[in-house]
């Protein structure tokens, strides 16, 4: 019993966490206790709060110097790249927030069916689910944590803390709401189906390790050698968890579904936030934990990296709804990101790589939140014209909004002066770098075929005459058009001046993952 | 033989309370009596006759169901530290508090949004 | 000695991803994740007892809590949508493709 030391928690380290979280139950209690009325007006400036002020958090603690030793007993990894990620997910959930503010998106009542009395009741009595803002809140602490995981436990709850609310969230859309619950079921089980496999990888490389913290599983690797049929597996199903989550080829089959029939708001904060956390893990496991084995799980990458790069840009080009377009395109990218993450090599490649990503996941993340804050604004009698027929001539009717977007979809396909030039060029670098030109082909080829879908959106908003009975362009509220803002903004300073954010990525990248 | 002594006095303590419930119930409870209260198990569905593959049952039962569970899995987390809360000493003890006023808060949600109300 | 609840966890976890695969009912579906998480379990128990240390029992305690909060997100989302379509089919649930 003697054994048995308290732990030591370094809290100045984890306030960010702890902050996302506290505003997460400070809004239950909330929901618990404020009278109808009031929920919304309290529920958004605690939210807000909460983010902006865990943003200022992660600042601080850069300032005191980025930490050198892991976290809570080497559970939580605060490091270079931990603390930049991090950032990037406050700042992208600070704008999908913004957007989630939008009462329009979310069902009022979500316990009653579609199209009965009760509906018609809970739409005039004006309610709305504001239990929204602290799922979110709950959401991104989970991202956060799941990017700074140093301990394969830590990062199994991570990734359901991160999940379980994005669950719900999905299937609260307001309009097309039998679409919009059909993707919560399908992201619920599929994800359920690959947390499974995450947690029996785990055990299996726990069997072989006897502990699941990333460097001791390292460690382990070492004084074996690395030929060991419990290793391989376990580490097989590790990743079919973790390319689950980033929605790379062979696994992903749910992105179009679930991007495309969940309200658009929540699409945005998944396209974004989910992404970058969900690299952040991979990257920790892959080069972390299994960095010894990379001779093994190297070959079985490219495989997987050339598929979804493929799959994405080739699938992408017969959509015909916006958002599942949109959902393809980022298949295509996880794929662009997934070649960073094989070329590692020496500490200065590595380095190389990492900065890539991290450039990357900033670029695609802010233009992504703008684009889907633009299909909020393009609407029908229904809801979002989701159909693309039904952009067709939308430059002549809104050349400034269809401009807009039609910057974003530049972005995507990465021509120059925008940030997504820089962040593949950065990416796409590195892999040459560290030898992996057959792949980087590959992607400029893909991007090249992507390019063409976006380019055959541009045409279709900006040649192509408009039906009488078109969409309306919604008014949008503050938040949206402040979104869009943001958003254009980002795309076109990191396009044409991206160095301060290269540097910052670059120092970030260069501390490498601490272990 | 001195080390029972806890034993007993818990065994003393629990019978005691029993006894205490039994013979004090008939005396403060109120006295209303319908044909449920004699079936056989009281939850309100009728045990017999069983509808054809066991019918359906309302929704509510589910309800509670699924708060049980989820309240009642949280005690797991209290059992390794109930085991070494000495060792652990005030740190264990301020952890364990906010654990608990953390999940008091989902409680405290559940009980204002009725999700404890049968009807 | 602990092979033998290694290769039942295995065939659990096996039984379970086929339900998953096979079935049709998104409630029996789910019962086949919980499934394969309980064989999760009995693998981290069984390596905890083989390494002497007690991290998998650990990690057990943590696993029943996740499958707990998931059993009722999951079935949360399952009674939503059985209630707006009367069927907890996965084929019913069709109108997302392509």
């Amino acid at each position: 019993m003697n054994g048995i030391q308290p732990p030591t928690i370094e809290y100045g380290q984890l306030s960010p966490l702890l902050l996302v979280f506290g505003a997460a139950i400070v809004g239950v209690l909330i929901e618990a206790l404020a009278p109808r009325y009031l929920r919304k007006s309290l529920q958004m400036p605690v939210t807000l709060l909460g983010l902006v002020g865990a943003f200022a958090l992660v600042l601080t603690v850069v300032m005191q110097g980025v930490p050198t030793k892991a976290a809570a007993e080497g559970a939580i990894a605060v490091d270079g790249p931990a603390l930049f990620i991090w950032g990037v997910i406050l700042v992208l959930a600070v704008i999908s927030v913004l957007l989630i503010n939008d009462d329009n998106e979310f069902v009022a009542s979500a316990a009653a069916v579609p199209g009965t009395p009760e509906e018609e009741d809970a739409i005039a009595a004006g309610g709305a689910h504001t239990e929204i803002y602290p799922l979110a809140l709950f959401a991104i602490g989970g991202m956060m944590l799941f990017a700074s995981a140093n301990d394969l436990l830590i990062m199994f709850v991570a990734l359901e803390v991160m999940s379980l609310p994005l669950y719900l969230l999905c299937g609260l859309a307001r309009r097309r709401r039998l679409l919009s619950q059909e993707a919560s079921v399908k992201y619920f089980l599929l994800g359920a189906f690959s947390s499974a496999f995450f947690l029996y990888g785990m055990a299996l490389v726990y069997g072989f390790a006897g502990t699941v913290s990333l460097a001791g599983i390292s460690d382990a690797l070492g004084a074996v050698g690395g030929q060991n049929t419990l290793l391989l597996i376990g580490a097989g199903m590790l990743g079919v968890g973790l390319l689950f989550k980033i929605g790379a080829a062979p696994f992903q089959a749910w992105k179009p579904d679930v991007y495309q029939g969940a309200p658009t708001p929540i699409t945005a904060l998944m396209a974004s936030g989910t992404l970058v956390a969900a690299f952040g893990a991979v990257l920790r496991v892959f080069w972390v934990a299994l960095g010894n084995l990379d001779w093994d799980w190297r070959p079985v990458m490219w495989g997987v990296a050339i598929l979804t790069m493929v799959a994405g840009a080739v699938l992408a080009i017969t959509q015909t709804d916006i958002k599942r377009m949109l959902a393809y395109s980022s298949i295509a990218h996880a794929g662009f990101l997934l070649t960073g993450v094989i070329a590692t090599g020496a500490e200065a490649q590595n380095a190389l790589s990492l900065k890539g990503i991290l450039f990357y996941l900033v670029a695609y993340g802010i233009t992504t939140v703008g684009a889907f804050a633009v299909v909020t604004m393009v609407r029908d009698a229904g809801g979002e014209a989701g159909h693309l027929s039904r952009w067709a001539g939308l430059g002549k009717r809104s050349p400034a909004l269809a401009g807009v977007f039609a910057f974003f979809l530049l972005a995507f396909a990465g021509i120059p002066l925008t940030s997504g030039f820089f962040g593949k060029y950065a990416v796409f670098a590195a892999a040459v770098a560290g030898g992996a030109v057959p792949l980087v082909i590959v992607g400029v080829v893909s991007s090249a075929v992507a390019a063409f879908f976006y380019v055959r959106v541009i045409v279709l908003m900006f040649f192509s005459e408009p039906a009488p009975d078109g969409p309306t362009i919604a008014v949008p509220s503050v938040g949206t058009a402040g979104v869009v803002a943001i958003a254009a903004a980002a795309t076109v300073v990191l396009g044409i001046y991206p160095e301060p954010v290269l540097r910052l990525a670059e120092d970030a990248a260069s501390t490498l993952f601490i272990r | 033989m001195e080390l029972y002594v806890p034993i007993l006095v818990l065994a003393v303590l629990a019978a005691g309370f029993a006894i205490f419930s039994l013979t004090i119930a008939p005396f403060t409870g109120p006295k209303r009596w319908n044909r449920a209260k004699l079936d056989a198990y009281e939850c309100g569905i009728e045990p017999t006759p069983q509808p054809v593959g066991g019918g359906r049952f309302p929704l509510k039962y589910m309800i509670t169901a699924m708060l049980f569970i989820v309240f009642d899995i949280e005690i797991i987390f209290l059992y390794p530290w109930a085991v070494a809360f000495d060792a652990l000493g005030v740190f264990g003890l301020i952890e364990m508090l906010l654990f608990i006023v953390t999940v008091l808060v989902a409680y405290a949600y559940v009980w204002r949004r009725k999700g404890l109300d049968w009807d | 000695m602990t092979t033998h609840y290694l290769v039942l966890s295995a065939l659990l976890f096996a039984i379970g991803a086929v339900g998953v695969l096979v079935r049709r009912n998104a409630i029996v579906i789910f019962m086949c994740v919980e499934l394969m998480l309980n064989a999760c379990n009995l693998a981290f128990v069984t390596f905890a007892r083989q390494h002497g240390n007690l991290d998998g029992q650990l990690i057990a305690f943590f696993v029943m809590v996740v499958a707990a909060a998931e059993v009722v997100v999951g079935l949360a989302i399952i009674v939503t949508i059985f209630r707006t379509r009367r069927s907890a089919s996965v084929d019913d649930a069709n109108l997302l493709k392509y």
